[in-house]
C-alpha cells in the first residue's frame, strides 16, 4: 500500500534513478531509466489487492535518441527542482514546473503533457506520489451534495467541518486537490450509497429533483474522467464508510473507460491503483440494452467509437462477461446515447422511473 | 511555319489582311485580347534574343506595358534591347515583312519555328488601332540610331513607312546607347496576371535563358527585375543538311528540281547529312537508279523511288540502306547547370536537379531533351506541381493538358519519389515545379497555335527517362535530409545532451562528473559523413571536403564517391585523397580501414565553374555498415551515367567515321554549310519571298 514518504525516504529514492543513469556511463554504455511499460498489455489484476496494477514487463529509456537523452537528461533536473522544494518546504503546480523549467536549457520541457508524464514517471520508478514531490496538479476535483459531513484543514491550518448538504450552496463542496488525511477527515454521515456522475447536467438536474434527499445518497460530479482526488475521495468514502459506489455515465465506449479507471484502475496510474480504484463500484447506466429497454434517442458510433470498443475487447480490466456482452452488444446496435437522452420521456423521468428501476435491480431502492 | 508563308503569300492579292488576321487569329496568337499582348512581346523579345545571341552579345531587354485608355483596352508596348542593331534599310524588311529572315531555310535548333513574327504584330497594331508602329534601332558602327513608323495601309495591303530620319540615342542615364533596337507599339490588347501572362512568360522566358537580363514594368508601374546568373552564351548552333529519314516527298521534289549537283552521286553526298560513300551506293541501289543519273533526268517515279529508299521501304540487299544518325551539334541544350541557375533564380527553394539526356534522333530529325525539379521552399504543397513547358527555349503556355511533355511528367509514379500523386497518375501534387525542354531542329506541334508538342513515342521515351532518373534525384534529396537530420541529433546528443547528463548526475550524487568516450561509440554505433562544397573567392575554385567519421567499436573499410560536374568542363584539383574516376561526373576513393574513433577527409577544388554553378556535393558510398550522411551507391544508376557515357561516345565516333568517308572517298569539296557571323548584321531577304511592300526585292 502506497504511503506518504519523508522527505528522506523520497530523496533516497530518487537518488537511486540517478544513480543509475550515472553507473552506465561509468562502465562506458548509454545512461537509461527502467521503468514499467504503461500500456494495457502490462496491467494484471492483482488478487490481494482487488485492482489492476502494472505487471512485470519494463522498458528502458536510454539515451541513443535525442528525444529519449533529453528525457533523462529532463528527470535530472525535475530531481533537483524537487529536491529544492524539500529543502524550502515549499510546493508548486505541474504547470509552474513546466515554466521553471524554460531556465534548464536543454533539459526544458516542450509541452506541458511531458512535464505531466515525466512526474509519473518518476513516480511509478520511485513508488513515491507526486504530493511526497510537492507537485499539485492543475485539475479541480469534483463537486459533492448530500447528507454527509467531513472536516477540511483550511490554508490557515484551521480545521473546518463541512456538511455537503447544509453548508453548502447549488454547487456543492468542491473537493480539494489534496484528500489525504492530513487534510481531510470524513466525519459522518446519513446516506445508504454514493453515486457518481458523469455530466454536470445531470448532476444538477438529480439536485433540482432533490435525488439525494429522496433516495439518500451522496451525489458526486465526475467531470468527464475524474482526476486523481476525486476518484481518491471516493475510495476513501467507499472504505472507510463502507457504503456501495454506483457510477452513471453515457452509454458509449469512452464511459466504460471511465468506469474502469474508477473500479479497477486507469492505466496511466496503474502503479497507484490500490490508492485510487474502488473495486466494489458498480456501472448502473446507461448500458447498451438500456438503449433498446427504454428505445433511448441515440447517435451512430463513429469510427472511433468502433476502435475503442475494440480496443476494450482485449482490455483485461473488461474481461468478465458481463461488460464482453456489454461491448458486443453496443458494436451490434452501432449506437451510442448520452445521459440526458431520457429527457425524451420528460425531465423527471430519470428521477422517478429510470434510476429507481436500476437502483431495484441492485437492491438499492 | 511554311505553311503560314504559303497561306500568306497566296491569300495575300484575293483576301484583305484583315480578314486574313481575323480568319487566322487563332493560330497566329491573336485570338484574345490577353493573349494578343502575350504574343507580341513574345515576337519582340524572341527577336532580340536572337539577334544577342548571334550576335554573341549577353542581352539586356527591357519590358514596358501601359494603359493608355484603359476603358477601349488599348495598351502601349515598349521592348528595348541591347541587341546589335539593325542597318536602317533593313528595319523596313524585318517589321515590314512577312516570315523575313534566315531562320526559316536552315535545319537547326531555332525559337523562330514558332510565331508568325514581328510583322504580325505590326499589322494587328495597324488593325486594331490605326496606329503605326515606331521602332528606333542603332548599330554599333553608325553614330546616330535610325528611327522609322512602320504601318500598314490596309486598302492597298502593304506596309507604309513614314517619319523616317535618325538621332543620338541617349540612354535613361544621359550617355548615348551604342547599339540596340526599341519597338514601341499601341494595340487593342488585355494586361492579365496569373499563369497565362505576360508575367509568367517573361518569367519562364528568363529561366531558360539564364544569359539574359530582363527587366519588366508593368501597367501598375511595378518593376519586375529577372537577373542575368550565367556570363555564357548559348552554345552556337550549326545548320546541318537535312537527314533522309526526315524528308518529305514535296522538299525531295524541291531539292532535286533546284539542285546544281553533276550527278545523283553528287546530290546525294553534298545535300544530306548522314549520308556516307556507302550508303550513297546502298541508296542507288536500293533505289535502283544510277548514281550518274544526270539530276534533270531525275522525275516523277525516280524521285518516289529515291524517297522508299529514303525511308527503307525500298531494301540493298534486303536491308535498308544504313545511314548515319543526323549530327546532333545543330542543337543547343541550356545544359543541366544553367537551367539549375535559371530555376534558382526564379523560385525560392530548397532542391533542385537538373537532367540534360544525350541527343536522340527521330524521323531523321536530332533533338534532345532536358528536365529540371525544383522542390521545397515557399511554393505551395498541396497543389499541382507547376509544369514549365519549352520548345527550343520558347516557353509554352496554353494547351498543357494535350502536350506530350506534360504527358510524359503524368506517365510517371511520382509516389515513389516523394510527391502526392492520386492513383500514381496525372499531374502530382506537392511543393515542385518541374521543367521540361525539347530541343529539336524539328518541334512538332499538336495544331498551328503551336501551344503544345505532338505525340512523338520516341521523344515521350526519352522525356520518361529523364524525369525517372530526376525522380530518383528527388528521392535521394529527401532521404537524405531526413538522414541529415538524424545525424544532427545524433550530434547533438552525444556533444550536449550526454555531457549534461553526466554532470548533473554526478553533481547531484555528489560523485566525480564521469569519462564519455565509452557511451558515445555505443549511442553514435555509425560512420558518419559530412561534406561541405563552397566557392572559394580568391581562387576562383570551388572547395569540396568530405569528412568521413569512424563511431563504432570496429575497423571500418569504403569506397566513397562523389558527384561532380565534369559534364560542364570542371576540373579536379588538389585532390590529395587520390582515387579514380567511377564514372562521367563520379569520382571515388578507396578508404582503407578506419579506425574506431578515427576521422578522415577527402579534399579537392573545382576548377572551370563560375560561383553558384555547383553547390552540393552528393556522398555516396559502397561498403556494408551504412554510413549516415551518404547514399549508399545504386548500381542502376551507376550503369545509366555510363549509357549515356557510351551513347555520347558513339555519336562523335560517327561524326567522326562520317568525315573520314567522305574525305577517303570523295574528292569533289564540300561546300561549307556553316553560320555566318554577324558582327554587323548584314539582312537580306530570302530569295522568292514576297514581302509586304508588294513583293519588291
Amino acid at each position: 500500500m502506497s504511503r506518504m514518504h519523508t522527505p528522506e525516504e523520497t530523496k533516497a529514492a530518487m537518488h537511486e534513478v540517478v544513480a543509475e543513469m550515472y553507473d552506465r556511463i561509468v562502465k562506458g554504455e548509454p545512461p537509461t531509466m527502467t521503468l514499467p511499460v504503461r500500456t494495457k498489455n502490462n496491467i494484471g489484476f492483482d488478487k490481494k489487492l482487488g485492482v489492476y496494477k502494472y505487471g512485470k514487463k519494463q522498458s528502458i529509456r536510454d539515451a541513443t535518441s535525442l528525444g529519449s537523452a533529453k528525457q533523462l537528461l529532463r528527470a535530472l533536473h525535475v530531481v533537483e527542482f524537487i529536491e529544492e522544494m524539500l529543502d524550502a518546504g515549499k510546493s508548486s503546480t505541474l504547470r509552474e514546473m513546466y515554466y521553471i523549467s524554460e531556465a534548464w536549457g536543454l533539459g526544458k520541457f516542450g509541452s506541458q503533457n511531458e512535464s505531466n508524464n515525466l512526474a509519473e514517471d518518476l513516480e511509478i520508478v520511485t513508488k513515491c506520489l507526486r504530493e511526497d514531490f510537492k507537485l499539485r496538479p492543475e485539475e479541480d476535483g469534483a463537486r459533492m451534495i448530500g447528507n454527509l459531513t467531513l472536516r477540511e484543514r483550511n490554508r490557515r491550518g484551521e480545521w473546518m467541518r463541512i456538511n455537503a448538504r447544509d453548508d453548502v450552496g447549488d454547487s456543492g463542496y468542491g473537493v480539494p486537490y489534496n484528500v489525504e488525511l492530513e487534510k481531510i477527515e470524513l466525519l459522518e454521515h446519513d446516506i445508504d450509497f454514493i453515486m457518481a456522475i458523469e455530466t454536470g447536467g445531470m448532476f444538477d438536474r438529480l439536485i433540482e429533483n432533490g435525488f439525494d434527499e429522496d433516495y439518500r445518497c451522496g451525489l458526486l460530479h465526475l467531470k468527464g474522467q475524474p482526476a486523481r482526488s476525486t476518484r481518491r475521495i471516493m475510495k476513501r468514502m467507499s472504505e472507510e464508510w463502507d457504503l456501495p459506489v454506483v457510477v452513471f455515465l453515457d452509454g458509449d465506449p469512452w464511459s466504460f473507460r471511465i468506469f474502469a479507471s474508477i473500479a479497477y484502475g486507469a492505466i496511466k496510474t496503474a502503479h497507484i491503483s490500490e490508492y485510487l480504484a474502488t473495486p466494489s463500484a458498480t456501472y448502473l447506466g446507461i448500458t447498451a440494452d438500456d438503449i433498446l429497454a427504454y428505445d433511448l434517442p441515440s447517435d451512430d458510433l463513429s469510427k472511433k467509437d468502433v476502435e475503442a470498443l475494440n480496443a476494450e475487447l482485449s482490455d483485461p480490466r473488461f474481461a468478465d462477461s458481463w461488460w464482453q456482452e456489454q461491448i458486443n452488444m453496443m458494436l451490434e446496435l452501432g449506437k451510442k446515447a448520452e445521459q440526458q437522452s431520457l429527457a425524451k420521456y420528460g425531465l423527471d423521468f430519470v428521477t422517478e422511473t429510470y434510476l429507481p428501476e436500476k437502483l431495484a435491480e441492485l437492491g438499492l431502492a | 511555319m511554311s505553311g503560314i508563308a504559303q497561306k500568306l503569300a497566296s491569300n495575300q492579292k484575293q483576301v484583305a489582311i484583315s480578314e486574313f488576321f481575323e480568319k487566322n487569329k487563332h493560330f497566329l496568337g491573336f485570338d484574345s485580347l490577353a493573349r494578343s499582348l502575350i504574343t507580341a512581346v513574345k515576337e519582340a523579345v524572341d527577336n532580340a534574343l536572337d539577334a544577342c545571341e548571334e550576335a554573341r552579345i549577353l542581352p539586356t531587354i527591357k519590358i514596358q506595358i501601359t494603359k493608355l485608355d484603359p476603358k477601349k483596352d488599348i495598351i502601349k508596348l515598349v521592348v528595348e534591347d541591347n541587341g546589335p542593331g539593325i542597318p536602317q534599310k533593313s528595319i523596313e524588311k524585318v517589321f515590314g515583312q512577312l516570315l523575313f529572315g534566315s531562320r526559316f531555310h536552315a535545319i537547326r535548333q531555332s525559337r523562330g519555328q514558332q510565331g508568325i513574327g514581328i510583322t504580325g504584330v505590326v499589322m494587328y497594331c495597324q488593325l486594331t488601332t490605326g496606329r503605326t508602329t515606331h521602332v528606333r534601332s542603332k548599330i554599333a558602327t553608325e553614330p546616330t540610331a535610325a528611327f522609322v513608323d512602320i504601318g500598314l495601309d490596309t486598302r492597298k495591303n502593304k506596309a507604309t513607312k513614314a517619319n523616317a530620319g535618325r538621332e543620338i540615342w541617349y540612354n535613361e542615364d544621359g550617355s548615348s546607347k551604342e547599339h540596340g533596337t526599341e519597338v514601341t507599339a499601341q494595340m487593342k490588347a488585355k494586361y492579365q496576371k496569373g499563369r497565362q501572362s505576360v508575367w509568367q512568360y517573361l518569367r519562364m522566358t528568363s529561366i531558360v535563358n539564364p544569359h539574359a537580363e530582363i527587366i519588366f514594368v508593368d501597367p501598375e508601374g511595378e518593376k519586375h527585375h529577372w537577373s542575368r546568373v550565367t556570363e555564357r552564351l548559348p552554345t552556337k548552333v550549326e545548320s546541318i543538311k537535312p537527314h533522309p529519314h526526315g524528308i518529305e516527298l514535296g522538299q525531295l521534289q524541291r531539292m532535286i528540281a533546284e539542285s546544281n549537283d553533276l550527278n545523283l552521286n553528287h546530290f546525294l553526298l553534298n545535300n544530306f547529312s548522314g549520308v556516307t560513300n556507302r550508303a550513297r551506293k546502298e541508296l542507288c541501289q536500293a533505289a535502283e537508279l544510277e548514281g550518274t543519273r544526270k539530276m534533270k533526268t531525275i522525275k516523277g517515279d525516280d524521285i518516289r523511288n529515291l524517297l522508299e529508299a529514303f525511308q527503307g521501304e525500298r531494301l540493298f540487299k534486303g536491308q535498308p540502306a544504313k545511314l548515319l544518325k543526323p549530327p546532333t551539334n545543330c542543337l543547343s541544350p541550356i545544359e543541366e547547370i544553367l537551367i539549375k541557375k535559371g530555376l534558382s533564380k526564379t523560385i525560392d527553394s530548397r532542391f533542385v536537379t537538373t537532367l540534360t539526356r544525350v541527343p536522340n534522333v527521330t524521323q531523321g530529325n536530332p533533338f534532345q531533351v532536358e528536365v529540371g525539379l525544383i522542390f521545397g521552399g515557399t511554393m505551395a504543397g498541396d497543389k499541382p506541381v507547376e509544369i514549365l513547358r519549352f520548345a527550343n527555349r520558347v516557353p509554352l503556355m496554353y494547351q498543357q493538358g494535350g502536350c506530350l511533355l506534360t504527358k510524359a511528367i503524368e506517365s510517371v509514379d511520382w509516389r515513389q519519389y516523394g510527391l502526392e500523386q492520386a492513383g500514381g497518375k496525372g499531374v502530382p501534387k506537392g511543393p515542385a515545379a518541374i521543367l521540361v525542354h525539347l530541343a529539336s531542329t524539328n518541334v512538332q506541334f499538336t495544331s498551328e497555335a503551336k501551344e503544345a508538342l505532338a505525340d512523338n513515342g520516341e521523344v515521350m521515351e526519352e522525356a520518361r527517362k529523364a524525369m525517372l532518373e530526376m525522380g530518383r534525384g528527388l528521392r535521394k534529396h529527401l532521404e537524405k535530409k531526413k538522414k541529415m537530420a538524424k545525424t544532427k541529433e545524433k550530434f547533438e546528443l552525444i556533444n550536449d545532451i550526454l555531457p549534461a547528463i553526466a554532470e548533473k548526475s554526478a553533481q547531484l550524487l555528489d560523485r566525480p562528473v564521469p569519462e564519455l568516450a565509452g557511451s558515445i561509440t555505443k549511442i553514435m554505433s555509425a560512420v558518419i559523413s559530412e561534406s561541405t562544397t563552397v566557392w572559394n573567392k580568391e581562387t576562383k575554385m570551388v572547395d569540396v571536403d568530405i569528412v568521413l567519421f569512424n563511431y563504432t567499436s570496429r575497423a571500418r573499410a569504403y569506397t566513397i564517391l562523389a558527384t561532380w560536374p565534369e559534364k560542364s568542363g570542371a576540373t579536379m584539383e588538389s585532390n590529395e585523397t587520390g582515387g579514380r574516376k567511377e564514372a562521367l561526373g563520379v569520382w571515388a576513393w578507396k578508404l582503407e580501414a578506419l579506425q574506431p574513433g578515427e576521422r578522415k577527409n577527402i579534399t579537392y577544388s573545382l576548377r572551370g565553374l563560375e560561383r553558384g554553378d555547383w553547390t552540393d556535393t552528393e556522398v555516396l558510398f559502397r561498403g556494408s555498415q551504412d554510413v549516415i550522411g551518404a547514399t549508399k551507391m545504386d548500381e542502376k544508376f551507376l550503369q545509366e551515367i555510363r549509357r549515356q557515357e557510351q551513347l555520347e561516345l558513339d555519336n562523335v565516333a560517327d561524326e567522326a567515321e562520317a568525315n573520314n568517308d567522305v574525305e577517303q572517298l570523295e574528292a569533289t569539296p564540300l561546300e561549307p554549310v556553316s553560320e555566318q557571323h554577324i558582327p554587323e548584321p548584314v539582312v537580306t531577304p530570302p530569295e522568292g519571298q514576297r514581302t509586304l511592300f508588294g513583293g519588291e526585292n
